[in-house]
């Protein structure tokens, strides 16, 4: 049998649960489908549709099925795209996923890279978070991507981990830019402007409990992945944000004491990278580090607590 | 008056305080100033160099720091904390004698451990680290007796009481570093970099006093600058009516380390001054933050 095919016949029942709907959908007549949910169910030994009268419903074995096949039948199309496209002659193309903050000159010089080791492959770029970026990989809409770090994905591959510290960005006449470099602590009270969660879990969560740790409980969390919107935030000193030094008047860049905070980059991809996949981890790894001031990771500094006598325990 | 004086020194004016600072970092010797080769009164802070004669004498067989010690309710120095303050005798060692010293600045202890070691072997270690500002005159019974006779009063309550007054505190020879316990903030901090260093004495020493000194419990002057759980701050206070003081090391998480020494004197003769104790925290974070500018 087609395994490719039936999974895709598989595929539109599941999506809409009548075997009449999804005939017609196919362009095909009903008891052929049928017989060929049976013969895939056969195939694989498992019972994937729960049939009556009145409704279908999946199985735990078909809801388990789903996923799987669906990262099939994309692969299997996106095989067949490329082969066509060379087949006509067309350019290749590598997919890549990209975080939202990169900057203007950090994406040209990736593409630009990328251009003169591989002018024959067209790279297409699109602006994804970490968990946006994820799905996309696992289910194949993407060949590679940048993700922040940490991230909990099953079934993905890391290239090396890159590194940079972020500063906070005050407006400026902050009584705090009076400090060479800011300690956490020193932001207590004030308002934060933020990446959204939804679109980086792990590295939101992470930066909160670090803040929290070194004594900054913001009093409020502004959500936005608008660089220029969380500037202006900054600038009218409404909120702090944390960040590379931020090329606007009226807003002044602090280090951070003891680098508590770390954006983590890395390329990731599914299964195993494709030539096109290598060269684009390669030129990211050389373009973050060269325009965007990253560095491979270190060992981190552990987190220390230099206790004092009267505080703590039973003082 | 200038109109836009350094940093530090705007510290100082917004507390109502005069003040005299040096800060160095340990590892490179960039320095920060303010006043900082003027003679001032040490107060308490005279027991970092006392604490530091007591391990070299226990160096060189002198004396032993386990050896036990009796103190008696009888003839032991006032003071508001340690031993000063209890009521019975008590036994301990002379390295538990330095740490209440050190932690509460307890003046019983430090009268018995400065009995013991010699005033002039204090002075003596001090020339020969070339610390020759720095000065023992006295102990802390020599020095409350003076404040006593200079103030025309007969207890330690009516001393409190007569300190009150400016005039009173104009003329107690305890306040001029001609005539007390004494250093400038350079010497002090020279002090502290050489115990950070292992250079006053032998490592093991060095690593004693260090631990002594993070173990004092005074939040309210140099740690008040600097309140931040990765930021350790080892210091020792000095107080007298009118003065505050602090020498310390403060170390940040990434290596940092800076020795600061602070000496105050208010315009105010209040006892209880929040804002001037926390300008001696303020004033070295400000100057460390310097330090730190040009890294």
């Amino acid at each position: 049998m087609d395994l490719v095919r039936h999974l895709g016949y598989f595929l539109v029942v599941t999506e809409e649960l009548h075997f009449g709907n999804a005939a017609a959908r196919l362009g095909m007549a009903q008891p052929p489908l049928s017989q060929r949910i049976r013969r895939l169910e056969e195939e694989l030994g498992v019972r994937l549709f729960e049939r009556s009268s009145r409704r279908v419903a999946l199985t735990e074995a078909g809801r388990l099925l789903v996923p799987e096949a669906r990262e099939i039948v994309a692969r299997v199309e996106r095989m067949r795209d490329l082969m066509s496209d060379l087949a006509r002659g067309d350019s290749a193309v590598v997919r890549a996923g990209v975080p939202a903050d990169l900057g203007a000159a950090v994406l040209a010089a990736l593409i630009a890279g990328f251009r003169d080791r591989r002018p024959d492959v067209r790279l297409s770029l699109t602006e994804m978070g970490t968990a946006a970026q994820v799905a996309a990989l696992l289910e194949g809409r993407l060949d590679v991507g940048l993700l922040r770090h940490p991230v909990a994905a099953n079934g993905l591959a890391y290239g090396p981990v890159l590194v940079r510290h972020p500063g906070v960005l005050l407006a400026e006449g902050d009584e705090l830019t009076a400090w060479a470099t800011v300690h956490l602590g020193d932001l207590a009270g004030r308002d934060l402007v933020l990446f959204p969660r939804d679109a980086e879990p792990g590295l939101y969560d992470d930066t909160l409990a670090t803040c929290r740790r070194g004594g900054f409980v913001p009093a409020d969390i502004i959500c936005t992945d608008r660089v220029e919107f969380a500037l202006g935030l900054v600038l009218s000193g409404t909120a702090v944000a944390f960040g590379v030094p931020a090329d606007m008047p009226g807003v002044v860049w602090r280090p951070l004491a003891g680098t508590p905070l770390a954006w983590r980059c890395t390329p990731a991809w599914r299964a195993e990278p494709g030539p096109y996949v290598r060269d684009f981890t390669a030129v990211a790894v050389q373009v973050l580090k060269g325009s965007a001031g990253m560095v491979d990771e270190g060992a981190p500094p552990p987190p220390r607590v230099a206790p004092r006598p009267a505080t703590g325990f039973l003082a | 008056m200038n109109p836009a004086p350094n940093p530090v020194e705007r510290v100082f004016r917004n507390a109502g305080v005069s003040g005299w600072l040096h800060a160095v970092d340990i590892d490179s010797g960039r320095e920060v100033g303010l006043r900082a080769d003027e003679p001032v009164v040490l107060a308490s802070v005279f027991k970092v160099p006392l604490l530091l004669e007591l391990h070299r004498q226990a160096e060189r067989g002198l004396l032993d720091l386990a050896e036990r010690v009796r103190v008696t309710s009888a003839d032991r120095t006032g003071g508001g904390t340690g031993l000063a303050a209890m009521l019975d005798d008590a036994t301990l060692s002379l390295r538990d004698l330095a740490y209440l010293m050190m932690a509460v600045s307890d003046n019983a202890a430090a009268d018995v451990l400065l009995a013991r070691v010699g005033r002039e072997s204090v002075n003596a270690l001090l020339d020969g680290l070339g610390l020759t500002a720095t000065r023992v005159v006295h102990d802390c019974r020599d020095m409350l007796t003076s404040l006593w006779v200079d103030a025309g009063v007969a207890d330690q309550a009516a001393v409190t009481q007569a300190c009150a007054d400016p005039e009173v505190v104009a003329r107690l020879r305890a306040l001029d570093p001609a005539r007390s316990n004494r250093s400038t903030p350079r010497e002090m901090t020279r002090l502290l970099a050489m115990i950070w260093r292992d250079e006053a004495a032998g490592e093991a020493s060095c690593a004693a006093i260090r631990r002594l000194m993070a173990l004092q419990v005074w939040p309210h002057r140099l740690a008040s600058g600097f309140p931040f759980d990765d930021v350790a701050v080892s210091g020792k206070t000095g107080t007298l009516p009118t003065l505050r003081n602090e020498v310390g090391v403060v170390e940040y998480p990434d290596g940092g380390r800076y020795a600061v020494a602070v000496f105050t004197r208010s315009l105010s003769t209040a006892q209880n001054q929040p804002r001037a104790d926390a300008a001696i925290g303020t004033a070295a974070r400000t100057a460390i933050d310097q330090l730190r500018t040009h890294i």
